[in-house]
């Protein structure tokens, strides 16, 4: 599962190159000063496209003898020759400014937008709300540190018999990071499937994938697991989440490759997911098929349902990336049917020529039986009433040479009549 | 936006209703009609020939508004219609007006075909009339009423065909050579028998869908440009054959984003073919004029915006100038014209200004 492209972040919308005649923006520099020459230092007399505005100036006036006056295709407040434009160069601050302030003020709109269409939060880095939960990732060094600590506290209790202070949750947690990890799994099967088992019993005998790994570290470990059992052993699920999500976070969350916005912005209804420790950005690994065990039986009793059976060993990447796909499809529709509603908006404000299928227009003449001429001769002052005697003309009309032939051609067509 | 542009003197006091170029080539006279019941004739050279902001040289009033002006056989006549119904000939050297025939509304456009020598004007009535130029004179000469299915809004003429451009989206293509032998029969037979029902060459439906605004047509005959009042421009061609028809086209301009995102679409109410390049000019109610190579399907050029909407553009019969009709737009409800508003831009158009570029 790759990374779910979600727009643009604000930063990078800010960085695009953008053209000061137009406000347009652009991937790429090369493509900004190449649509400059193309659209606004262009001659219209000769094939030539000059790099600035200065240039074509000088070619008008050297080539073609003429003025260069306003640069073409300009907004109407950008279209003076006195500013030397270069791609991104000689941008006046305060217009710049004003540009970055547009560019953000849109994005934060289109946020609010994708927001409003999607009940989403805000992801952790654009504004608050709930900022997305960092996976808690111990540098190796602290690992190590735990490790050392950890079997120190162990030697401490195996010379000391079972100690008080040692705790189960503490032991599960600083287990996985042992850097061992290819025991875990069967540490948490163990737990899983030991719990029925009278204290006493060696967990090997229990389930032959115990008996697999014959660490030492494991074998003497299982009955300290075991000392907390008694007081949860109900097999209930409710159980099963107290040791994990306490292990969980120091393990790298392997399991969990879904991209980050999944649980970032989890939907309310998947609330249950907030739980887990978010993903890091690092890569999925799929060689350690041990967290994804435990992320499967995880997920899964999570999502209420039985337990996974103790084939821990068996399970595959494939297998365990399958209910993370499960869970995260319904969000990933759901949020990129939002980016698609908001994509057109966010970009629509940037371009809004070519982005709208279906503009909403005004038309200045709306009149499909009378022409504007019909409709202005209707005004008073241009009444003219066919009344052809020559009184009428007359009265109308000063005195002039030219009135005599208007009285004559009258005369002239009334026989007709 | 680099040419030489210059505004004409002493325009006329209303909108402007019509503006045509003289048919010589070597002239640099226009007529203007008007809505403040003038003709005016201005010449464009001063004593040194060099052609500037012009002088008016006659000024010709009228009952009413008129709405459309054009040159005769020579640049020593021309012909106007109005609102006074009438459709009249003016002799510029003796001022002499006459009156070939009256239709029974407002008369919009009148044309003059040179190849066929009869004056074709359209009027509110729905009716063209169509008149030899000695009709005034001669009293027995009628013109013949050709009665069309709606009020016509624009006509434009090539050597062989008259386009006309009516409501209701109707477009009839006339046989030039069919009307002027019809017209000269007509002079024979008895008044009251010249309403004659013409079949026209060509019916069509406009390639718009709201009103045609204008219509004119290629210099080379091959077909016209269309443009209505929600800012679009249609292409089309005379050739029946499904291969041509299938080369008509229409596309969008004269619109403005408005800053609520809106588009404000403009009616384009002028458009006018250059006579050699076979390009055209659009003039829209957004105070706009664009060249468009109508073959390449490219804009050549868009000009600076006028103040006010472009209500008619013209070649000069040299192609070596762009004249433009600005006035207050009557289109969009405001019906007061200032002093001073109305104004003739002329552009000196350079060497290839409204040459095509070609397909690339």
């Amino acid at each position: 599962m790759g990374k779910k492209r979600r727009g643009p972040s604000l930063e990078e919308l800010l960085d695009r190159p953008w053209c000061y005649y137009c406000e347009r923006d652009f991937d790429d520099l090369k493509i900004l000063i190449s649509h400059q020459k193309a659209k606004h230092f262009k001659c219209d007399n000769c094939p030539r496209r000059l790099n600035t505005a200065g240039g074509l100036s000088v070619h008008l006036s050297q080539v073609h003898k003429e003025q260069l006056t306003q640069v073409q295709n300009a907004l109407p407040n950008r279209m003076g020759v006195d500013v030397e434009i270069f791609g991104m160069e000689g941008i006046p601050a305060d217009v710049l400014k004003a540009h970055q302030q547009r560019v953000a003020s849109q994005f934060q709109q289109a946020e609010l937008d994708r927001q409003h269409a999607t009940g989403n939060p805000p992801t952790g880095a654009s504004s608050g709300g709930q900022p997305a939960k960092k996976p808690k990732l111990e540098p190796v060094s602290d690992l190590k540190k735990r490790l050392a600590e950890h079997k120190a506290r162990r030697a401490e209790a195996l010379a000391g018999g079972s100690s008080g202070d040692v705790t189960p949750s503490s032991a599960v947690q600083s287990t996985p990071t042992s850097g061992v990890y290819a025991q875990s799994p069967q540490i948490a099967a163990a737990q899983q499937y030991s719990y029925p088992q009278p204290y006493g019993g060696p967990p090997a005998a229990v389930t032959p994938h115990l008996s697999q790994t014959g660490s030492p570290v494991y074998s003497s470990y299982s009955p300290v697991g075991g000392q907390q059992l008694p007081g949860a052993s109900p097999y209930t699920p409710s159980g099963y989440p107290s040791p994990f999500p306490a292990g969980l976070p120091a393990q790298p969350p392997v399991s969990y490759g879904a991209p980050p916005y999944t649980q970032q912005q989890p939907p309310p209804s998947d609330n249950r997911f907030m739980g887990l420790p978010t993903a890091s950005n690092l890569p999925q690994r799929p060689a350690f098929g041990v967290p994804s065990v435990n992320a499967h039986g995880m997920q899964k009793m999570h999502m209420g349902h039985v337990p996974p059976t103790p084939a821990a060993s068996g399970h595959s990447n494939g297998d365990s990336a399958q209910p993370t796909e499960h869970v995260s499809t319904p969000v990933d529709n759901q949020i990129s049917g939002a980016a698609n509603d908001i994509v057109p908006q966010a970009e629509g404000s940037s371009k809004p020529k070519k982005e709208k299928t279906k503009p909403a227009i005004r038309m200045i003449y709306n009149d499909d039986t009378f022409s504007p001429e019909e409709k202005k001769a209707q005004l008073s002052r241009y009444a003219y009433v066919p009344d052809q005697s020559t009184q009428t003309a007359l009265g109308e009309l000063p005195g002039n040479a030219v009135v005599g032939a208007i009285q004559e051609s009258d005369t002239v067509i009334d026989p007709a009549h | 936006m680099t040419s030489h542009q210059f505004i004409v003197a002493s325009p006329p006091t209303d909108a402007i209703s019509a503006l045509k170029f003289s048919p010589d080539p070597n002239s640099a006279r226009i007529v203007v009609s008007s809505w403040d019941k003038n003709v005016y004739l201005y010449d464009l050279r001063d004593e040194n020939g060099k052609i500037g902001e012009g002088k008016l040289l006659q000024k010709f009033e009228h009952r009413a508004p008129v709405l459309d002006v054009c040159f005769g056989e020579n640049e020593n006549e021309i012909y106007t219609a109005g609102l006074d119904w009438d459709v009249r000939k003016i002799d510029l050297n003796t001022s002499e007006q006459t009156v070939l025939s009256s239709h029974e509304a407002g008369v919009r456009h009148v044309l003059y075909s040179r190849e066929h020598n009869i004056i074709i004007s359209a009027s509110w009535d729905s009716t063209l009339h169509i008149h030899l130029p000695d009709a005034g004179a001669n009293p027995d000469s009628l013109p013949i009423i050709v009665p069309l299915p709606s009020k016509p809004f624009s006509i434009s003429a090539t050597a062989t065909k008259l386009v006309v451009a009516m409501a209701s989206r109707a477009l009839h293509i006339y046989d030039l050579k069919a009307l002027a032998l019809l017209t000269a029969q007509a002079d024979s037979t008895a008044p009251g028998g010249n309403r004659v029902e013409v079949e026209p060459w060509q019916r069509r439906e406009s390639s718009l869908k709201f009103m045609t605004r204008a219509v004119a047509c290629m210099p080379d005959d091959a077909g016209y440009a269309s443009s209505s009042i929600e800012g679009r421009v249609a292409v089309e061609w005379f050739d029946p054959s499904p291969e041509s028809q299938a080369r008509k086209y229409a596309f969008k301009c004269h619109r403005q984003t408005a800053e609520d995102g809106v588009d404000v679409v403009y009616p384009v109410n002028a458009l006018a073919f250059h006579p050699i390049f076979g390009t055209f000019a659009s003039g829209g109610g957004d105070g706009v004029v664009a060249l468009w190579d109508g073959l390449s399907k490219r804009r050549i050029r868009q000009y600076q915006k006028y103040q006010n909407s472009v209500s008619a553009v013209a070649f000069s019969a040299s192609g070596q100038h762009l004249a433009i009709a600005v006035s207050p737009g009557f289109e969009d409800g405001h019906d007061e014209v200032p002093e001073g508003t109305v104004k003739i831009y002329v552009r000196e158009l350079g060497e290839t200004e409204a040459k095509g570029k070609g397909a690339k």
